[in-house]
């Protein structure tokens, strides 16, 4: 994974993206228990030298595939970890993006989203394996209720919150 | 059996107090594992179409 990373440092200093945050079960990782996952999602910022917003992910795969990194379906092969580049997609992978933590993997540096905007994030997915990550983050309890309730407002998720506690978390 | 699940509490609290370049450590055996399994699951189905 340091060596994932590294490679993913690389393009960020050569100009391929802008910030990048990991998120989905990687990025829990960094504040749950490990489970099994057999791919990293990485958030990314596209940057140019024009400043422009480059709507495309073509010059990652181009980065890549010169250095010998096989494309693999919507994966890239980067040191042995299948890699998911994806864009922020709406304004609450934005500003996950935006507010991403600095940490560190052996001495390699790196970003993670908040815990808060993970499950911001799972909620909105809403698969049975997203439901779970949330009921692991409620049950390690690291969130910050404040922070996750401003983030649910925001961007429209209270209701969907709602049905998540009726689903799981009320007893009948 | 509330001893069990406490043991297994205090397990989780455990792996998720390790720093994250540990924790990413064992993703990685976890992943391997994952994919041996699977891996195995293959190699048995086409074992199963070979003829005999």
């Amino acid at each position: 994974m340091k060596a994932t990373l590294q490679v993913v440092n690389r393009m960020q200093a050569d100009g391929v993206i802008a910030k990048y945050a990991i998120g989905g079960a990687v990025g829990a990782t960094f504040y749950l228990e490990p489970s099994a996952t057999l791919d990293i999602d990485i958030f990314v910022a596209f940057g140019s030298a024009s400043g422009s917003l480059l709507l495309s992910m073509q010059p990652i795969y181009d980065y890549l595939t010169a250095r010998k990194y096989p494309v693999e379906g919507e994966y890239i092969i980067i040191e042995g970890w299948q890699v998911q580049f994806l864009p922020p997609g709406d304004a609450l992978g934005e500003e996950a993006l935006a507010q991403a933590v600095e940490t560190q993997v052996d001495s390699v540096p790196t970003w993670v989203m908040t815990a808060e905007h993970l499950v911001a994030l799972a909620l909105q997915l809403g698969r049975a394996k997203d439901f779970s990550r949330v009921l692991q983050f409620i049950e390690a309890g690291v969130l910050n209720t404040v922070k996750l309730d401003q983030i649910l407002s925001r961007h429209e998720l209270l209701a969907k919150w709602e049905q998540f506690g009726d689903r799981f978390l009320r007893k009948r | 059996m509330r001893k069990v699940l406490e043991g297994k509490r205090d397990t989780r609290r455990r792996l998720a107090a390790l720093p994250f370049s540990q924790k990413l450590i064992l993703l990685e055996k976890l992943r391997d594992r994952s994919l041996l399994i699977a891996a195995s699951s293959l190699r048995r189905q086409q074992h199963r179409r070979q003829p005999a």
